[in-house]
């Protein structure tokens, strides 16, 4: 009946027969395995199941419609696509996992949803631009070393996106523990909106513009994305995959607010330009609905780099996600299950009143657990925010959403689930990005709803999620 | 037999709270289900009346399989029930939780309540005329008005079992209906349970510790340990059964035990 | 009981404020003097003053919540139905004539009373967040907008427009449809969802929200249903006749107010402005007699309770799935009227900062307390689109005359830092002062009161003999007794 919560081990008894062998509970007792081994295994094991689920759900697709508009072949654009769409699900899913540790963290000890959190990701976001941009306007950002300009940023944010929801659960929090369920959710809903116009406010006051664009053009070693070829069945290429392009033009006229960027063309970042009367979305681009007679990407016509190149580009910012996701979350598993914090955390999530009885400050562990859930959120904001360029303040509520989705789908309260959850979430994501285009009905426009009609659905059939246990319905 | 349940278990995960309990309760008697702590009388409770739904077994009340049924459904169907610890609606007035308990006697018509037609006027004024008269059977008569959180808690059981009786049930689950009460409240509460069987005509079946409450007013007692019936019958023949006797007080005291001494709780204090 | 809580209240309203007034008409006669005071100030402000905006800011809200005043006034009700007829029937549409920027801020401000009932049964009195509210109201404007807006839709292209001179009668029967509409898609949804706890039945509804706001941005395409984000244009609305046109021309005449701009817009507001009374009037009493019938009681036991409400044979769900369908059909049928008074829907119009402001007003006001929604829906909406747009006006006119202020030249005021785009700020803070200082409202219901102040007395889950309800996970070792 009990959902284990804040266990970072899965639940799936698959290896339950080796459990009990000696050899193995030896290995199994080094904190070598424990605390590297076992968790980095468990992430690459995740992304291998994602990265499959999502594979074979493409292709089912392409053999239910093998055509969704004519001179398409679904399955040879999938093909062409899938190492790319892998690329950028693994990217978009560890952010996903970092925002929703956040939620689950919190979830975990108070049972509460932190709504806020979307807006404390938000908060990291701009606090990476703000240190960024004043690196570059003193003219020494390029002077950096990446290995050390990246921490030094992702590092700021997480302190202080950590410190804001450490006061935000003081302030706001604290004082309704105990009311009803109601209170304490509204109060969030409230700081949400209030954190979203006090940053806009702030920020307009400081430069009177709300767009804030990361420096990331002075920065030489975000610029060039590292190309992989893929031999064996990919054939044709991706589309313009992972490269940021300086230049669009459509007819003539440069869109000069635009960013291109991931697999496709989903991710720009401003949903519509007007240009000459006539409004252009982002998937209108890729479906070949502009109204433009052609768009030129970098002196390249779109059609011709379509067919071109055969080469997978990795952005550097996708490595540079995942790698700094993957330390944290091997520190974020010791810190639970190897110190005396996190067996106090774990203890608080379980039975808080038994926990303060037997000498744990409960205030002080619920205190930790946001500053924590805050630090990954902030840190999941400064690295979105190096990969798309462009944040605002209302920049949380979606991917806010989505993290809470994966939070959800993995089963809120555990950690291992808000990891599985986000990656799931982001190689599905990545897979509708790449394919939707080829719907003329749907289009790439409809990713977002899929992504709540998910959440809808896991919390009507199976509120638990995949790693939670199911809880009896009552009453 | 008004309520006959064969071969009812529930497991929670791993822990088997009732395991294939069987029990009959006749038509006008009055009942105790005993057991020490943990026993799962309670979770008996919500396997009867619809809380839980029994992962086997059959549940006939009146005539009328309970299985499936949700708790609103066994309400209407005549089975209500109190709770261990107090569920009132705590900001709601006395009259109005009693009043609540009436719900599945009613009709509720949007159209009717919204344009105020005589039968919703009507149904509103015999409402309150019940709910008025319960209070005066259960002894809270002029406490109507005030608000049930506030009441102490004696009369927020008296409430709770007004609430229970709207309904108009043929049996009630009376759920430690005695638990804090003092000896003096105690005997009042039997009184009140025995009127509502010899004047109501209803059916009463209580979970209960007080073994004087138990011994003095049950008719039939069944004794549930680990979710297992292990006795039945008569207060004298339960109190004369050594599995009784070791449920509550382990297996070395059950033969020492003072028959005359209806409480085994206090037998063991005197020790 | 009912008679009891009436004169707790009136004693309330005789300790506070009104205390000071020895008799009835004492207390009359300052109402009548408040009320030529605020109307006198109201018509003889100066429109081209350069303080114009603070002081309609400060004058308008005194107006507007005069209603309320007149409602707690220790007067005989008599008294009070003849004041605040007069205020609402008279005065206000004279004033308007004036200038209908207030006929406007009038409407606005009973179609959102109305959404804040209506999200009150939900929210208020059968205790389900609900964070998409504002998709109900969308589904009212759009199936009138669809039918009667003149943009290349479907409905346009397929020539199954309503003419507008029969759209005065479709619109009543369109009411009635926006009810349907709306009630219908709140039980689609209510069914699986109601079954969720508290704060996932409010993500749920939010993600609902964002799902109808998409479909209606685009649901142009493949078939244009919606016109996508350009919205439905030239929207109908049914007509005002030449014959009242020229009725309000003679009866402004004759009051010798000058009429800013159009007579027939404005004689249009006016017709407007008379159907949103009528129909916040018929809210009002609908939400009143829901309140105090078996229906309410049962709401108020599943939101204090939910395992004994139905132990007591509360049917859950379709409880829940009432109040969801009202509450919705509340939002559909001022969807319908919202759609012919702007005469243009749009997805922008159904955003999450909508249903968080009508939140907001119910909120503000008081959970489950119908007085106290009223006076949030207006000081909301007031805030929303009068007070935050007016200081931005102000600020305006003073950054054109470069007014200096303690040095501080107003000029330099960052642009980005206009008053009127920082409503989420306001609605924001609102939300988490009276959840900390005040959760029960300004005008809290009596109930509510008791469930919100004291809150330490009230665990939020109840020590339960059911093991895990009605939240989170189940404890066996409880399962016995």
């Amino acid at each position: 009946m009990t959902t284990e919560t804040l266990s970072t081990r899965p639940t799936t008894g698959i290896l339950d027969s080796l459990r009990e062998n000696p050899t193995v509970k030896r290995i199994q007792s080094n904190w070598i395995y424990r605390y590297i081994v076992f968790p980095i295994g468990q992430m690459l094991f995740f992304i291998v199941a994602a990265a499959l689920v999502m594979t074979v759900i493409a292709y089912a697709v392409s053999i239910v419609v093998p055509e969704p508009r004519p001179n398409i072949n679904l399955a040879a654009q999938i093909t062409k696509q899938l190492p790319g769409m892998i690329v950028s699900g693994v990217g978009i899913g560890f952010v996903y996992a970092m925002i929703a540790l956040g939620y689950t963290l919190v979830y975990g000890v108070l049972k509460f949803i932190n709504f806020a959190h979307s807006e404390i990701f938000m908060v990291g976001a701009v606090v990476g631009f703000e240190i960024t941009d004043r690196l570059a306007a003193s003219g020494t950002i390029a002077s950096w070393n990446p290995l050390i300009l990246v921490p030094f940023v992702v590092i700021s944010s997480m302190l202080v996106s950590g410190g804001l929801a450490v006061l935000i659960e003081r302030v706001a929090y604290r004082p309704l523990r105990g009311a009803p369920r109601l209170v304490p959710l509204i109060t969030a809903i409230g700081l949400s909106f209030f954190l979203i116009d006090g940053v806009r406010a702030l920020v307009a006051v400081t430069r009177n513009d709300f767009n804030l664009t990361y420096p990331t053009q002075e920065l030489d070693f975000l610029k060039n994305p590292i190309p992989l070829t893929f031999n064996g069945p990919v054939v044709g290429g991706t589309n313009i995959g992972g490269v940021t392009y300086e230049q669009i033009t459509a007819d003539g006229v440069v869109l000069d607010e635009w960013q291109v960027e991931s697999a496709t063309y989903s991710s720009i970042t401003v949903g519509g330009v007007t240009l000459g009367g006539v409004p252009v979305k982002a998937n209108d681009i890729s479906s070949g609905e502009t109204g433009y007679d052609m768009i030129l990407v970098e002196g390249r016509d779109l059609d011709e780099i379509e067919d071109g190149a055969n080469i997978v580009n990795i952005r550097i910012t996708v490595i540079i996600i995942v790698l700094s996701a993957v330390i944290m979350l091997v520190l974020l598993n010791y810190f639970v299950n190897g110190t005396k914090i996190g067996k106090g955390i774990r203890a608080v999530s379980q039975d808080q009143a038994t926990a303060g009885l037997m000498g744990i400050n409960v205030n002080r562990m619920v205190a930790i657990t946001f500053f924590l859930g805050g630090a990954f959120g902030g840190a999941a904001g400064a690295l979105f925010g190096l990969n798309v360029g462009t944040v605002t303040p209302y920049v949380g509520f979606i991917p806010g959403l989505k993290a809470f989705t994966a939070a959800v789908l993995g089963g809120i309260g555990n950690i291992t689930g808000a990891l599985l959850g986000g990656l799931t979430l982001g190689m599905v994501e990545a897979f509708l990005n790449g394919t939707l285009v080829y719907f003329p009905a749907l289009g790439q426009r409809y990713t977002d709803i899929f992504a709540f009609s998910v959440l809808i659905l896991i919390l009507i059939f199976r509120p638990s999620g995949l790693l939670g246990e199911r809880v009896d319905e009552k009453v | 037999m008004l309520l006959d349940v064969k071969d009812v278990s529930k497991s929670f995960g791993g822990i088997r709270a009732v395991r294939s309990v069987t029990l009959g309760i006749e038509k006008g008697s009055i009942s105790s289900i005993i057991g020490p702590n943990g026993a799962g009388k309670t979770t008996l409770f919500n396997l009867l009346t619809g809380i839980y739904k029994a992962d086997t077994g059959s549940i006939i009340f009146n005539g009328r399989s309970m299985i499936g049924l949700r708790p609103d459904q066994v309400n209407a169907a005549g089975m209500a029930r109190t709770f261990q610890s107090i569920r009132l609606f705590p900001t709601m007035t006395v009259l109005e939780n009693v009043m609540v308990g009436a719900h599945s006697r009613l009709h509720v018509s949007i159209l009717q309540t919204l344009s105020r037609v005589s039968a919703f006027t009507r149904q509103e004024e015999r409402l309150t005329e019940k709910a008025t008269q319960l209070l005066h059977f259960v002894g809270l008569a002029g406490k109507g008005d005030e608000v049930a959180r506030n009441l102490p808690y004696g009369d927020q059981r008296r409430v709770e079992i007004a609430r229970a009786l709207a309904s108009d049930p043929e049996l009630i689950l009376l759920d430690e209906p005695t638990a804090g009460m003092n000896p003096n409240e105690s005997a009042d509460a039997m009184a009140l349970f025995r009127r509502v069987r010899d004047e109501l005509g209803i059916t009463v079946v209580l979970i209960e510790h007080d073994m004087k409450v138990v011994m003095g007013i049950s008719e039939h007692i069944s004794v549930l340990d680990y979710g297992e019936k292990i006795a039945d019958g008569a207060p004298a023949e339960i109190r004369a059964n050594p599995r009784v006797i070791e449920a509550y007080l382990g297996r070395g005291a059950a033969s020492g035990i003072d028959p005359n001494n209806p409480n085994p709780a206090k037998a063991e204090a005197a020790k | 009981m009912t008679t009891s809580r009436a004169a707790v209240s009136e004693a309330g309203a005789r300790s506070g404020f009104w205390g000071r007034f020895l008799s009835p008409t004492s207390a009359a006669v300052f109402l009548i003097v408040y009320l030529a005071v605020v109307i006198g100030l109201l018509l003889s402000l100066d429109r081209a003053s350069l303080w114009f905006s603070i002081q309609s800011t400060i004058v308008f809200p005194a107006f507007i919540l005069s209603p309320l005043l007149i409602h707690s006034a220790p007067i005989p009700r008599t008294w009070k139905a003849v004041l605040i007829g007069l205020v609402m029937l008279i005065a206000m549409p004279i004033i308007g004539i004036s200038d209908s920027s207030y006929l406007e801020l009038a409407i606005q401000v009973c179609i959102f009373a109305g959404l804040a009932l209506g999200l009150n049964i939900v929210v208020g009195f059968a205790g389900l967040l609900d964070l998409g509210y504002i998709a109900f109201f969308a589904v009212g404007a759009y199936v009138w907008g669809m039918f009667t807006s003149t943009a290349p839709t479907i409905f346009n292209e397929l020539g199954i427009l309503i003419p507008p001179d029969s759209q005065a009668v479709a619109f009543i029967i369109f009411i009635g449809i926006g009810i349907l509409a709306a009630a219908c898609i709140g039980i689609l949804l209510g069914l699986p969802v109601l079954r969720l706890r508290g704060d996932y039945l409010a993500i749920v509804t939010l993600g609902f929200g964002e799902v109808i706001r998409i479909i209606a941005r685009n649901g142009d395409s493949p078939t244009n249903f919606t016109n996508g984000s350009q919205g439905l244009l030239n929207v109908g609305r049914p007509l005002v006749s030449a014959d009242m046109v020229s009725r309000i021309d003679e009866l402004s005449n004759t009051l010798n107010i000058r009429v800013v701009g159009n007579l027939q817009p404005l004689t249009q507001q006016i017709l407007f402005y008379f159907i949103a009374i009528l129909m916040l009037g018929i809210i009002l009493v609908v939400a009143n007699r829901l309140q105090n019938s078996v229906i309410g009681r049962a709401w108020t036991a599943i939101r204090e309770d939910e395992v004994a409400a139905i132990a007591m044979g509360v049917p859950l769900v379709r409880m829940k799935l009432m109040a969801f369908a009202l509450g919705a059909a509340f939002a559909g049928a001022i969807g319908v009227l919202y759609g012919a008074k702007q005469t243009f829907v749009s997805p922008e119009s159904f955003t999450l900062l909508n249903s968080i402001s009508i939140l907001a007003m119910v909120i503000v006001g008081g959970l489950g307390s119908i007085k106290g929604v009223l006076l949030g829906a207006m000081i909301v909406t007031l805030l929303q689109l009068q007070v935050l747009k007016n200081f931005s006006l102000q600020l305006n006119a003073l950054k054109n005359i470069d007014y200096v202020i303690l040095g501080f030249h107003i000029r330099d005021w960052p642009t980005q830092l206009e008053p009127a785009k920082y409503e989420r700020f306001v609605f924001g803070i609102l939300l988490v002062l009276m959840m900390l200082f005040r959760p029960a409202g300004l005008l809290p219901e009596s109930r509510r009161r008791l469930e919100l102040m004291q809150t330490n007395d009230l665990p939020d889950e109840p020590p339960s003999d059911i093991p895990g309800t009605p939240s989170g996970p189940a404890n066996p070792a409880a399962a016995g007794d």
